[in-house]
């Protein structure tokens, strides 16, 4: 039992935090809501390993387990990478032997709209708006019934994952924001109510970054938990966020509005509320789930 | 990372289990804060002490069995689950202990810790002032040296158990005309020493739960002080640090009462609202979460990583978890959330109780408004004005 990453695992993700957070800067970010080409960072995910990331070793990969990705997938998150990147590396990587994956995929989603996961599909679907400047949704058709399970856990795991990491980052946001805006002779970070307001959300990521990663390595119920707790998170993140900002807030000028509406985005992506609160009543109130404690971990 | 529990952890779980199995009072004890509570509590501490399981994270020399704190979650979790008596020592072992443990001569050690274990010295705290309450730097208890003494004159209040206890840890002021954080000590001070005054305080319950605690002069052994004379305030703040933190409340406890709820809800399910089974869950999501962040605290510590003011962040989730999971009990009862006893008390009162107690969670061990204030200026970086 030792419930944190290895030092070599913890490298990888802080270097995955930086190279993101260094590279998908607001500007660029501005730039692709635009419509403007930016820099391909396609080839640098390849280089840098995280494409390859679970793959095994024999196919070139690092094999690293889940829980590694999510630590990626919150770096992700928290510098509002726009490509599918955790996607593909994640979820479509380590399922790559599935048969028809892409209509798995889509089943997994719980949607019919889903990111141009592959270029396949972005070229034959029909493209819908999401209100994410950047983010490109196609219409595709739902797939067969097979079974989704393996898809299902990453896929909600890694969105639960950027979740707390954009969750982290609207708060970073509105820290920064509060220690420089005065009103009344003083920062408005000094005001109880915008440090209380804060402290609220920074615990809920506290306890929530944890069951994402208890998440990763267990799946089942701890995976419906785990993206409900990071929905909730994020959208009190987001809802703290504007409210500290104040009109600023308000303006598509200011950047917290790119890391909120993704977050709006990814709490309906591979399963949204509904579906894992029904998942739960089904195991935990009607089902014959071992509860209490000792129950969590084995 | 690995969540595997070793081969030794479950035949550890499975040696506890069975003791319990065997041990545990099948009636429900009496509340601790009554005088016939509070002697079969501490009855049950010997009982644990005697084979060893009171505190199995402290060394083998002061009664414990020299386990990490992994082995302690996992021995919480038997606990609660076996539906164990609450601990009457809990301010002693959870909260001094591991400040004795700290800060402690090899005297105090070997003089203090082995009869808290055993249970035949059961602690208080005093530390609240009718003045200093929040701003516990308000502290106006002077204790003055006097040769081979301090003599310790003021008012405590809110002393939880002091009434039944056998002695307190107190913070007083030791440095004439200091004031705020400096020139405090933490005195370790018995309970009947002459000229000290205790006077019940009933609480929300009707149970004399607390105590007002009067010294008049009351002559105190200096070998008592704990830690750095004048330094009280860093001592106490690694002892609040363990109660914000990790011991004072293990997730086993609320994931107990969360089974619990889940079976309240099964019970009553055709009269209750939609609304409710999506709070019972959400009370046992809360206590999953807190399970799970335990753990990974449990991690760290264990690989050398201290706790700071995070762990208000620890109290905040605890506290305002147990409120809201007693409060969706309240509205499950419905019309008998009110009864405390008798036949058509649901679980002979105990949602009641649990509820009233966790009104208390965001109050004690520093109120949540303190805990936020600290999380925003010291984890956060906000502005102090
Ligand atoms: C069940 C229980 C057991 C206890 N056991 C013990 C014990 O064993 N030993 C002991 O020493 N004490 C004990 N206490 C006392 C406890 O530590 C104090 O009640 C607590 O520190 C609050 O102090 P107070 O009661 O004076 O409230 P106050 O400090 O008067 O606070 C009243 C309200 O004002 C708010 N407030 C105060 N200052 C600020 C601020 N700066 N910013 C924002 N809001 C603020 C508080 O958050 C609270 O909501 C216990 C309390 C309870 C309820």
């Amino acid at each position: 039992m030792d419930f944190r990453f290895t030092e070599n695992q913890q490298d990888l993700i802080d270097a995955a935090k930086a190279f993101f957070i260094g590279e998908n800067t607001a500007e660029r970010m501005r730039k692709i809501a635009a419509g403007e080409t930016v820099d391909n960072l396609w080839p640098q995910f390849a280089e840098l390993g995280l494409l390859g990331l679970m793959a095994p070793e024999s196919a070139g990969g690092l094999e690293q387990p889940l829980v590694v990705m999510a630590g990626v997938a919150e770096a992700a998150g928290y510098a509002g990478l726009p490509e599918p990147c955790l996607e593909i590396a994640g979820v479509s990587v380590p399922h790559a032997n599935e048969e028809e994956l892409s209509g798995q995929i889509t089943r997994a989603m719980r949607s019919e709209l889903r990111p141009h996961i592959d270029s396949s599909l972005a070229d034959s679907g029909e493209v819908v708006m999401s209100i994410d400047p950047l983010r490109k949704l196609v219409k595709a058709d739902s797939g067969n019934d097979q079974n989704i399970d393996s898809i299902n856990h990453h896929g909600a795991v890694l969105s639960a994952a950027q979740l707390v990491g954009l969750s982290q980052r609207m708060v970073d946001m509105s820290v920064e924001y509060a220690k420089d805006r005065h009103q009344f002779g003083k920062p408005i970070g000094s005001f109880q109510a915008i440090k209380h307001h804060l402290a609220t959300v920074y615990t809920q990521i506290e306890f929530t970054r944890p069951m994402v990663h208890l998440a990763a390595i267990k799946g089942g119920r701890a995976v419906h938990t785990a993206k409900v707790a990071a929905i909730d998170t994020a959208m009190m993140a987001a809802e703290t966020a504007i409210q500290v900002h104040g009109g600023m807030g308000y303006t598509f000028e200011v950047d917290l509005h790119l890391f909120m509406k993704r977050a709006w985005s990814l709490c309906g992506e591979w399963g949204d509320r509904n579906y894992h609160m029904k998942k739960l009543e089904e195991l935990v109130l009607e089902g014959d789930e071992p509860l209490g404690p000792g129950t969590t971990f084995s | 990372m690995n969540i595997e529990f070793t081969s030794e952890h479950t035949a550890f779980r499975e040696a506890v289990r069975e003791w319990l199995a065997a041990h545990v009072p099948s009636k429900r004890l009496p509340s601790f804060d009554t005088q016939e509570g509070f002697d079969l509590h501490r009855e049950w501490e010997r009982t644990l002490a005697k084979d060893k399981w009171g505190n199995v994270n402290w060394p083998e020399e002061y009664g414990g069995r020299g386990l990490d704190l992994t082995h302690w979650l996992i021995f919480e979790e038997e606990y609660y689950r076996a539906d164990a008596p609450l601990r009457v020592s809990q301010n002693g072992i959870f909260l001094l202990a591991p400040t004795i443990m700290e800060y402690g001569t090899d005297a105090q050690k070997a003089r203090f810790l082995p009869p808290m274990a055993s249970g035949a010295e059961i602690w208080a705290q005093a530390w609240s002032e009718p003045g200093a309450g929040s701003d516990m730097a308000a502290i106006r208890t002077k204790a003055v040296r006097d040769g081979e003494h301090y003599v310790v004159t003021g008012q405590k209040t809110w002393s939880s158990r002091a009434v039944f206890a056998d002695w307190c840890f107190a913070l007083v002021r030791t440095e004439e005309g200091s004031e705020r954080h400096k020139g405090l000590s933490k005195l370790l001070i018995p309970l009947d020493s002459p000229g000290l005054t205790r006077r019940p305080i009933a609480q929300l319950d009707g149970d004399p739960g607390f105590a007002e605690l009067f010294f008049d002069e009351v002559r105190v052994p200096a070998e008592n002080l704990l830690g750095p004379e004048h330094g009280g305030w860093g001592v106490a703040m690694a002892t609040a640090g363990f109660e914000r933190g990790l011991l004072l409340r293990s997730p086993a406890r609320f994931q107990a009462a969360a089974a619990r709820l889940v079976n309240l809800w099964r019970e009553h399910k055709d009269r209750l609202s939609s609304g409710v089974s999506e709070q019972v869950l959400q009370a046992w999501m809360n206590t999953e979460r807190f399970c799970a962040a335990t753990y990974q605290l449990v991690s760290r510590v264990q690989a050398g990583a201290s706790v700071s003011s995070e762990a208000s962040a620890n109290k905040l989730f605890w506290s305002e978890m147990d409120r809201h999971l007693h409060r969706t009990a309240m509205t499950i009862m419905g019309a008998k959330a009110e009864l405390e006893e008798g036949l058509d008390a649901i679980d002979n009162g105990r949602w009641l109780d649990g509820y009233m107690f966790s009104l208390a969670g965001p109050i004690y061990a520093g109120t949540n408004e303190i805990q936020r204030n600290i999380l925003a200026e010291r984890v956060l970086g906000l502005p102090r004005k």
